[in-house]
């Protein structure tokens, strides 16, 4: 059987889910040797830019009509699309609060310069074109990515938990910040899978894999709110890494 | 007019390119070309509470995230005027150790030995020659051990917290890390023995001003603010609360990058920066590398950073098992943060990521709420500076051949390790 041919592409984002993938370090030149890797222009300087692809690996948000323009050309010439991290799959920090005036915003950093620059609200990948899996994760965790590599090239579908970071935490006999310390945890509706990294190290988790699957947001808001936490800044916090209206 | 145009920069991290414009022979104009998106996430963070800004900050780039997260935390205690422990500096320098080996690591072996030796990719590398691949995954993967235990993860790292850490790291981690560290030093010389034996990258000279860090005791990367810029002819030193001084920037129409002089002229930050304002730093073995390099100081080619690189990555080992010992030798304490009283202010915090001076700059309400933030990042200063040394090379090039131009160009982008992620994020307008 032929190798899969893979592409890896970045939109708007930090590059920190790529970086994940460099990061394999013990298994990069294993995985190198299961795919044909076509297209990565942060790892190599000769890249097949139109060749179709079984696989397309894609971080970070859109933020401009460039943007916008590659997926839809990644999309056109891709049979599996993959929106890798939270920027890709919800939209990431670059999405909070996206309702703002950005004109404003870009008039305010840059200068009257700043109204002619090729930009637009952030949006989930899933906005613009169909998205055929999302690996959630701020930065992707390196197990979901390996994982995920090997049931492509079965055929399969991986699946990741959908369970809150609170179900993780409890496994792993944590003291509660938010019911024993009053510290305003996003756990209970922040979708699991990493193993409650943050409140592991007594560190509130800040939401930022992505909503949790089956969550009851309003019950949440209101025990925060009875603890003390102002309303709209709750709000706020807990939109940081995935915006309202992002359904999936 | 001919123009040489480099559409998307290769094996940097971002999305960036270059132009430059021929009238004749003579270089009549030369652009380093950002097109990342605004994310504009310092408009965005107004009104968030302090607690908020570090973990959303990282996010303006990956392989810098420990340099934003801390220099985020170290401005908002300066803002708050909360002092952290001896302890906790000791790990977060260590925690820098561990970015700058990774980063270092990933740029020479994975993005810039390719060039020298005219591959692709490290991938197409690793096929004729794995060992330099190995080598540079072998200390990229210690680097990330270190940000992983000290950090909690190996990109943004969620354990560094107002007033100090999460969970102070294990007595064990701690040992596991030192013998690691240990292991990892006996790469050093395979390393130096690597970079000297490329080939001489040797096109492009020009006089160069250098900023960097002035360490209090020498090898700082977090400690310290105030900046030292270093030219032929003179010295002068920016205190973090005048950092405005570096960075009257203008915002140019190619770019979401503002330029950054100093003086009216670009300067280049980053490793051999660092080198040249701290020449202190380089004794015993080092020295004895520095020589086997060929490496002269204050270098007039900005290829030299790659060799300025690879000396701070071996110099990185000692330093943070340095760290190690030291904590080891005060005895581990499982210390809570410091506790953190908000109050109206401005904090200015200057550090050294690995491509060169980071500024952080927030004013707080007295509620411990974000009214105005400023970010400057090693990309954004160096724009200037490498645009002026994409115009000297051009000017150098004999040949007027395409290709010949478009490859050195190319080289002397990926030697300044540029972060594009990171460039786009800027001061306000003023
Ligand atoms: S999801 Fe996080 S790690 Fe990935 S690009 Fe976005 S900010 Fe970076
Ligand atoms: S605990 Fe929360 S913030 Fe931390 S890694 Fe998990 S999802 Fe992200």
């Amino acid at each position: 059987m032929s190798k899969p041919t893979v592409g890896i592409f970045g939109l708007t984002g930090c590059a920190g889910d790529q970086l994940v993938i460099l990061n394999c370090e013990d298994r990069l030149l294993d995985i190198v040797a299961l795919i044909d890797i076509r297209d990565f222009l942060m790892a190599s300087s000769e890249n097949d830019e139109g060749c179709p692809l079984d696989i397309a690996l894609v971080e970070g948000a859109v933020l401009s009509r460039r943007d916008a323009d590659k997926l839809r050309a990644i999309r056109q010439r891709s049979k599996i699309l993959v929106a890798l991290g939270t920027c890709a799959v919800w939209g990431g920090v670059a999405a909070m609060d996206r309702g703002k005036d950005r004109a404003r915003l870009l008039e305010e950093v840059y200068g009257e310069i700043g109204l002619t620059y090729d930009s637009s609200p952030a949006q989930a990948l899933h906005e613009v074109v169909k998205v055929d899996l999302g690996i959630a994760g701020c930065p992707i965790e390196k197990e979901h990515f390996i994982a995920a590599v090997a049931a492509l090239l079965n055929g399969d579908t991986p699946l990741y938990p959908e369970y809150p970071v609170c179900t993780e935490c409890r496994m792993r006999e944590n003291n509660c910040l938010l019911i024993e310390r009053g510290e305003l945890c996003c756990g209970p509706i922040t979708a699991g899978g990493c193993e409650a990294r943050c409140p592991e190290l007594r560190v509130p988790c800040v939401g930022c894999r992505g909503p949790a699957g089956d969550t009851n947001v309003p019950s949440f808001v209101a025990m925060l709110e009875q603890k003390g936490f102002d309303r709209q800044q709750l709000a706020a916090r807990l939109r940081t890494f995935a915006p309202e209206g992002v359904a999936q | 007019m001919t123009t040489i145009a480099i559409e998307h920069l290769a094996r940097v991290e971002g999305h960036g390119g270059i132009t430059v414009e021929l009238e004749g022979d003579a270089v009549a104009n030369v652009r380093f070309d950002v097109f990342e998106g605004a994310r504009l996430l310092e408009p965005l963070i107004r009104g968030k509470r302090y607690d908020e800004v570090a973990p959303i900050l990282s996010r303006i780039c990956a392989i810098c995230s420990v340099a934003h997260s801390l220099t985020s935390l170290k401005a908002t205690e300066s803002a708050f005027g909360v002092r952290v422990s001896p302890q906790t500096e000791l790990l977060r320098e260590l925690l820098y150790r561990g970015e700058s080996i990774e980063s270092h690591a990933l740029h020479l072996f994975l993005l810039a030995v390719p060039d020298y030796l005219n591959y692709p990719s490290a991938t197409a590398l690793a096929a004729d020659k794995p060992a330099a691949v190995l080598l540079g995954l072998r200390l990229k993967k210690l680097g990330n051990q270190i940000q992983e235990a000290i950090g909690g993860r190996a990109v943004h790292p969620v354990n560094a917290v107002p007033g100090g850490f999460g969970r102070v790291p294990t007595l064990d981690q701690l040992i596991a890390l030192r013998g690691s560290l240990m292991q990892g030093r006996t790469d050093a010389d395979a390393v130096i023995d690597l970079v000297a034996s490329l080939p001489a990258a040797d096109f492009c000279h020009s006089d160069t001003v250098y900023a960097a860090l002035r360490s209090p005791n020498l090898d700082r990367y977090y400690g310290g603010d105030e900046v030292m810029v270093v030219s032929n002819r003179s010295r002068a030193i920016v205190r973090a609360a005048d950092y405005r001084e570096l960075t009257n920037e203008k915002a140019v129409p190619h770019s979401h990058a503002k330029h950054s002089t100093f003086g009216g002229n670009p300067f280049m930050v980053g490793a051999l920066a660092r080198l040249t304002v701290n020449p202190r730093r380089l004794t015993g073995r080092l020295a004895v590398a520095m020589k086997r390099l060929k490496l002269l100081l204050p270098a007039d080619n900005p290829m030299d950073n790659n060799k300025a690189q690879a000396l701070e990555l071996i110099d990185d080992l000692d330093r943070a098992l340095e760290s190690i010992e030291q904590l080891l030798r005060a005895g581990l304490k499982d210390e809570r943060p410091m506790p953190v009283h908000p109050r109206a202010g401005t904090g200015t915090a200057i550090t050294e990521a690995p491509r060169g001076l980071l500024i952080h700059s927030y004013t707080y309400d007295d509620e411990g709420r974000v009214t105005a933030a400023d970010v400057v990042t090693p990309t954004a200063l160096n724009a200037a500076s490498l645009e002026l040394h994409l115009r000297r090379a051009v000017e150098q090039c004999a040949e007027r051949d395409e290709a010949v131009i478009s490859k050195r160009l190319q080289m002397i982008a990926r030697a300044y390790d540029p972060c594009i992620s990171c460039s786009v994020h800027l001061v306000r307008k003023r």
